[in-house]
């Protein structure tokens, strides 16, 4: 048989019956502790006592479920444009560092993503929370007048979401920046054009796929976040995950909860298809290479 | 020193200014938390006007604080182990194997990175109230088995794409068995993409509190949860001792993947 199909199947190639021997205990596990919860939430949302949509119908004819909607995706789209406004810079900067310098400045970018969400929750409450070292600081600069709130807040909210994100949105653009043919920008000073010109005209669009990528890794992280607007958050600034665990803890209304977790899997379910139709467009190409 | 902005002088300025903003805010927050660990163990001090270890010592002696950090090493540990044993025999049967469906499945593995972590929590909470499985050790690792699987997952397929075939061809060829073939051929060459994954799974378990939120209570809490509950709750200073260890043992698997994937570019 391995000898018919020339290179394609070699003697390497494991034999259709081990290759289902390896895969069958980890593809059980996945269908038992994945496939069958995820059933499970979509089950419960539809089924309480009888077969009915009426949770869904309640969700959207609910104040607090489209107030809490709003809240997410202000906060995720206000979230994702900050840490784009501050993280194009910072690839910029990146790519114009020597290979042996960025990478030393790649690792600072890189640390918070490596830290856990509850030390970085902790050290912002510790920096910018009312009894933080920016409002001490402002207090012994004013002499006890001024104390800015910016925890518990939405401020509190943003900050947090951008200390998770910003990482995800450089390296996004730094890999459309670093696979930019720089002959095109040489070409185009020795023909005259102006710093400006170069970066309207060629910098930032060949950056786009990047910048497109990371916005939509952005919105599709942040639009999930629980630790975050629990923790750096107001009562005002509930999230949908946050209300997920309301609607489970609080009320113990297990249908509203799964309704709104169903809600929440297609909303970050389309963003990923998104994020996939974007990537196979561009992010193939350097991957490959 | 810079043609994608050009070489006016303001608009460099403007862009390393931004940037050391950035780099601040990234890394300043958890810096700072590391001299507040070894000050004032009344209140969150910086900068401490004292020098004691008194938090550490809260922390070591706290059964609290320090039973949930035990729970949180021997989840990690076994969610590290059963990952490895059920993950690395797939990846190479997927990679080494025609079967038809196996796009799907590999869409099967990797899909807990896709599903927002919450809806997880939830369905999972779900299920194991039915069984029986909340608050016990088995159901929180079973459930980060599932979620350090696609990390693993992806270690794994990349360095078998990089593995060389051949040698395992001459070794068949030779009459090696599959299952020689798998321990001498297979697993040597695996040795870091499997160290990376494992390190990576390790520390994601180690880190996880959602998932670990909705199904640990008083027996299984971890550290993560009991971390989450003190942050809302009492903002002790305890936090900022628990903060400088996690952050120290991040730093040191984070430099060690670093290194172990820089020897494997090097060597290729």
């Amino acid at each position: 048989m391995a000898q018919s199909s020339a290179h394609s199947s070699s003697a390497s190639d494991l034999s259709p019956w081990t290759a289902l021997l390896l895969l069958a205990p980890l593809t059980a596990v996945m269908l038992l502790i994945l496939i069958y919860p995820l059933g499970l939430t979509v089950w419960t949302s539809l089924y309480n006592g009888r077969f009915s949509f009426d949770a869904y119908v309640e969700l959207a004819s609910s104040t607090l479920f489209l107030r809490v909607l709003r809240n997410t995706f202000e906060i995720a789209i206000g979230g994702t444009l900050v840490s784009l406004l501050f993280g194009y810079p910072v690839a910029l900067h990146l790519a114009a560092q020597p290979p042996r310098k960025r990478t030393a400045y790649l690792i600072m970018v890189m640390l918070p993503f490596w830290t856990s969400i509850l030390v970085k929750s902790f050290a912002l409450v510790a920096v910018f929370g009312n009894q933080g070292l920016i409002n001490q600081f402002l207090g012994v600069v004013s002499g006890g007048t001024l104390n800015v709130p910016m925890m518990f807040n939405r401020v509190g909210v943003i900050l947090g979401m951008i200390n998770f994100l910003l990482p995800f949105m450089i390296l996004s653009i730094l890999g459309s920046l670093l696979a930019l043919d720089r002959r095109l920008i040489l070409a185009a000073e020795t023909m005259g054009a102006g710093p400006l010109r170069i970066f309207w005209k060629i910098t930032l669009p060949l950056s786009l796929p990047g910048v497109l990528a990371g916005v939509l890794i952005n919105v599709t992280l942040s639009i999930g976040m629980y630790i975050t607007p629990a923790l750096l958050g107001g009562r005002q600034d509930m999230m949908v995950a946050n209300l997920v665990d309301f609607y489970t803890r609080q009320t113990l209304d297990w249908t509203a909860a799964s309704a709104t977790a169903v809600a929440l899997l297609i909303l970050s379910g389309l963003l990923v298809a998104l994020l996939g139709k974007v990537r196979g467009a561009s992010g193939l190409a350097g991957a490959g290479a | 020193m810079n043609e994608l902005f050009g070489s006016s002088r303001l608009a460099r300025g403007l862009v390393s200014s931004m940037a050391w903003l950035c780099y601040a805010f990234l890394l300043v927050p958890s810096l700072i938390v590391i001299p507040i660990s070894f000050g004032n163990p009344g209140q969150i001090e910086f900068p401490p006007r004292q020098f004691s270890l008194e938090l550490y010592r809260q922390f070591f002696t706290d059964a609290a604080w320090w039973g949930s950090t035990v729970q949180s090493l021997i989840v990690a540990c076994l969610t590290t182990l059963a990952t490895l044993v059920l993950a690395v025999p797939a990846a190479y049967a997927l990679a080494r194997s025609r079967l038809p469906g196996r796009g799907g499945l590999q869409g099967l593995f990797m899909m807990p990175m896709l599903v927002p972590v919450i809806v997880l929590g939830l369905g999972l909470y779900l299920q194991y109230s039915n069984w029986g499985l909340l608050d016990t050790t088995a159901g929180l690792v079973l459930a980060h088995v599932m979620l350090t699987t696609p990390y693993i997952m992806v270690s794994v397929m990349s360095g078998l794409s990089h593995s060389d075939v051949a040698l395992e061809t001459v070794a068949s060829i030779m009459g090696a068995s599959r299952l020689r073939i798998f321990f001498r051929v297979v697993l040597p060459q695996l040795k870091t993409s499997i160290a990376v994954g494992a390190l990576f799974a390790f520390l994601m378990s180690l880190d996880e509190v959602v998932v670990a939120y909705f199904l640990t209570g008083t027996d299984s809490m971890t550290l993560p949860v009991k971390m989450y509950s003190s942050i809302r709750w009492e903002l002790t200073p305890v936090l900022a001792a628990v903060s400088t260890l996690l952050t120290v043992l991040s730093l040191l698997i984070a430099l060690g993947i670093i290194a172990m994937q820089g020897k494997t570019e090097a060597s290729q």
